[in-house]
């Protein structure tokens, strides 16, 4: 064994509290790898997402039409939107379009995840799985065309069906009372599969220990629910929630190609007016601003969820 | 010894960059794809001629493109056929490329478009027409001088119509012959056509709708407006157009001919409006009748041609589209529509208009006139997709295999009716038909909910013409 001198250190002085020591060559190399494998999703999210939404700001600010250079408008826009009845009726829609198709689609998707995780056989079990998902792989809009045959209040299969039990002919999508609600059903039915399987994945996370010993306790039944697997499914509630508002405040197709907004306004949404003042009236400015508002409604209301809860969501 | 094994954050490191240089070197060798530089005729120096995707097929398309080369060997073509649902999404998606910097030479603009194109985007081809003037001697004596006006605008025309499409009456004969009634004469009036619609519903049963009807601009409410004797906006001339109408028409056919529409204050509180409000209304009371939201052009063909409908409005597109679905050229027929205080019709028609952006105007011209031309027609519109513009190419040996047996009624809506016109379509068209949509909805809901309706249309349609586009 050799002795080996330790070189005499010289103290230095102590580095300000403030300076972060200088980073060692492997601690810039880490950084730099982090940053490579970063890159490519930080340039999508900059490109597609950031500059696109800093674009509608910039262009909520001017009139243009497409055809003309833009011109400087302000505020304008703004005033424009605040105070036209369709734009403030499409918000009007579009919240109570959010309200009961949010609510309904994790109603079905919950009664339905806690019977298929019932007892049931496991091949039944993937057959329910993926019938109630595969509404969801299809087009939005040919659902859509399909769904408006099937609902016409002259022709369709629904009215043909209720006839069959002496039910009269319902004007499905051409009354203002109905139009809504054929609405929301063509989308639960297609967008409860998502919920429903982010349900199906946090059931199974409930550990079977909690519900044996909820069990021993005397807790059954719906009482086993309300007590024991709500609390522990809501951090998945909440994730299932705030995904189906962000999705159901921009609901466009199903509207769109089933009722185009009517009669009248009574199913016209935020982004139908978008859409149409944008590519159908040419005034992109307005569009914009729309677009902006719809924005900051969503960031809202993302952001009371996520205070909210604060109170309701309880994690293991 | 020393260790062979390469340490993890190396392996990571070395697999980023390759992953970085595999992505750049992708983006590198399919640059020409992203980018769109990779489409034939794009940036090429070719004439761009945007058309209606479903307008005409790819045979047609081909046809259009071939004949145009051999007439012209020296000016490259490019037929960018745009699909859209109908004109509006097809005008949204041709400002959208303009928007972006690929605007075509040529587009394919119907009326609805044609006064936004001609206000905003178009080139008068007066100086081509009067130049190439005996060379299109023969294209004006064959066409109707109303679908010449109707692309007309301030004085100047802008496009050379080569299709049009009256909303006349087409009548399934099954169902006729279920009510015990025959053809509807020619001067039938709205309560002959009333009344047919009650003999229908009573030999039919209860899955049968009389008239269907689309809440569209085009033969929607319209065409009962055009029928009593009034319209959604005040319709006037435009002073000029005597270049035109003097060089090319006879005086009897120029007379009262102007130089285009124009469209301008709204009457939606009209007397005469609400007339036709309240008779649809009626209509739909008592069953006679879809509700606007009912019906849509896409599943119209099916529910006539098996006979669960009896009556519907539609242009000479219809010959081809019944013929597809397999109507027997003798299942159905066609009349005018029904008169009211007036038979006035009610029409669309489409051409090519060129862009101020083109830089290859004069090459742009020669394929307006060549698209014009009755062969090229002939090529183009072989399944009667389309009612021709042009008066000779309405003959028997055409409708033959698709029928009507009166097919004589497509262009005579033009020539027996010389105040027909086109549809009201000022700039602000794309507004005007949104608000007319939106409140034909809600006044039609109920025979108490018309005037509430068209007072809310009316401030719609005011707050519209307003705007400048």
């Amino acid at each position: 064994m050799t002795n080996t001198r330790i070189p005499a250190v010289r103290p230095r002085p102590a580095a300000p509290a403030a300076v972060a020591p200088r980073p060692s060559a492997r601690d810039r190399g880490t950084r730099l790898l982090a940053a490579l494998f970063l890159a490519p999703t930080i340039v999508g999210i900059v490109v597609f997402t950031v500059v696109p939404i800093a674009g509608s700001v910039v262009l909520s600010l001017f009139h243009w039409n497409v055809i003309d250079s833009p011109s400087f408008a302000g505020a304008a826009n703004y005033r424009e939107v605040l105070g036209d009845s369709t734009v403030l009726v499409s918000f009007r829609n579009t919240l109570v379009f959010m309200v009961f198709a949010v609510a309904l689609q994790l109603l079905i998707a919950l009664v339905l995840a806690l019977a298929v995780n019932g007892r049931m056989p496991v091949w039944l079990r993937s057959v329910f799985r993926s019938a109630f998902f595969f509404p969801l792989v299809l087009s939005a809009a040919s659902i859509s065309v399909v769904m408006k045959y099937l609902f016409n209040q002259d022709f369709g299969v629904v009215n043909w069906l209720l006839g069959l039990i002496g039910i009269a002919p319902v004007p499905w999508l051409t009354s203002e009372n109905s139009a809504m609600a054929a609405v929301i059903l063509v989308y639960v039915w297609q967008q409860f599969g998502f919920s429903f399987l982010l349900f199906v994945g946090g059931l199974n996370n409930i550990p079977k220990e909690i519900h044996e010993a909820a069990a021993l306790d005397g807790a059954t039944g719906l009482r086993k629910h309300l007590t024991v697997t709500l609390p522990l499914l809501s951090p998945t509630l909440l994730v299932a929630s705030v995904v189906g508002i962000i999705n159901a405040l921009q609901v466009f197709e199903q509207p769109y190609v089933l009722t185009n907004g009517g009669p009248g306004d009574s199913t016209r949404t935020v982004v139908m007016v978008i859409y149409e003042n944008a590519f159908e009236q040419l005034r992109f400015g307005e569009a914009s601003a729309v677009g902006v508002l719809l924005f900051v409604l969503i960031m809202a209301v993302t952001a009371l969820q996520f205070r909210l809860s604060r109170r309701f969501v309880h994690y293991q | 010894m020393t260790d062979s094994h390469l340490p993890r954050r190396t392996l990571l490191r070395y697999g980023a960059y390759g992953a970085g240089a595999a992505a750049l070197a992708g983006t590198a060798a399919s640059w020409d794809r992203l980018t769109g530089a990779d489409i034939p005729g794009r940036d090429d120096g070719s004439l761009v001629v945007a058309t209606l995707g479903s307008a005409f097929d790819q045979a047609a398309v081909r046809t259009l493109s071939e004949g145009f080369r051999k007439l012209h060997p020296d000016i490259r073509l490019r037929i960018n056929a745009v699909q859209a649902v109908d004109w509006s999404d097809f005008f949204a998606k041709i400002l959208t490329q303009i928007a972006a910097g690929s605007a075509p030479d040529l587009v394919y603009v119907a009326t609805e478009g044609v006064q936004l194109f001609a206000q905003r985007l178009g080139v008068p081809l007066d100086r081509w027409v009067k130049r190439d003037a005996a060379e299109l001697r023969e294209y004006f004596a064959d066409v109707h001088p109303s679908l010449v006006e109707s692309m007309m605008y301030e004085g100047s025309l802008y496009q050379l119509p080569v299709e049009f499409n009256a909303a006349d009456m087409y009548l399934n004969k099954q169902v006729l012959k279920r009510a015990g009634a025959d053809l509807p004469p020619a001067d039938w009036t709205h309560d002959d056509f009333t009344a047919l619609l009650r003999d229908m519903k009573r030999s039919s049963g209860s899955h049968f709708t009389p008239y269907f009807w689309t809440n569209r601009l085009w033969g929607g409410v319209v065409p009962w407006l055009f029928a009593n004797g009034t319209n959604l906006l005040a319709e006037s001339k435009a002073p000029g157009g005597s270049w035109l109408w003097d060089t090319f028409y006879p005086a009897a056919e120029r007379r009262g001919r102007g130089g285009g529409f124009r469209w301008t204050t709204p009457q939606a509180t009209g007397i005469r409006v609400e007339e036709a409000y309240d008779y649809l209304a009626s209509l739909i009371q008592e069953d006679l009748c879809t509700r606007p939201e009912g019906g849509n052009g896409s599943n119209l063909v099916g529910v006539f041609s098996t006979g669960r409908v009896g009556v519907t409005p539609a242009g000479g597109f219809w010959a081809g589209g019944l013929h597809l679905a397999g109507m027997k050229p003798t299942g159905y027929d066609v009349q005018y529509f029904p008169r009211w205080r007036t038979q006035r019709h009610q029409f669309g028609a489409a051409g090519y208009a060129l862009l101020r952006t083109s830089k290859k105007q004069d090459e742009a011209w020669q394929f307006i006139k060549y698209a014009a031309r009755k062969d090229t027609l002939t090529q183009l519109f072989q399944g009667n997709q389309t009612t021709p513009a042009r008066r000779s190419m309405l003959t028997g040996a055409r409708y033959q295999e698709t029928g009507p047996a009166h097919w004589q009624v497509f262009y005579d809506t033009l020539d027996k009716f010389p105040d027909t016109g086109p549809i009201p379509a000022p700039p602000q068209v794309a507004e005007v038909e949104q608000v007319l949509l939106k409140h034909t909805g809600t006044a039609l809901a109920s025979p108490r909910t018309v005037r509430p309706a068209l007072r809310r249309m009316q401030d719609d349609l005011e707050k519209a013409m307003e705007r400048d586009v």
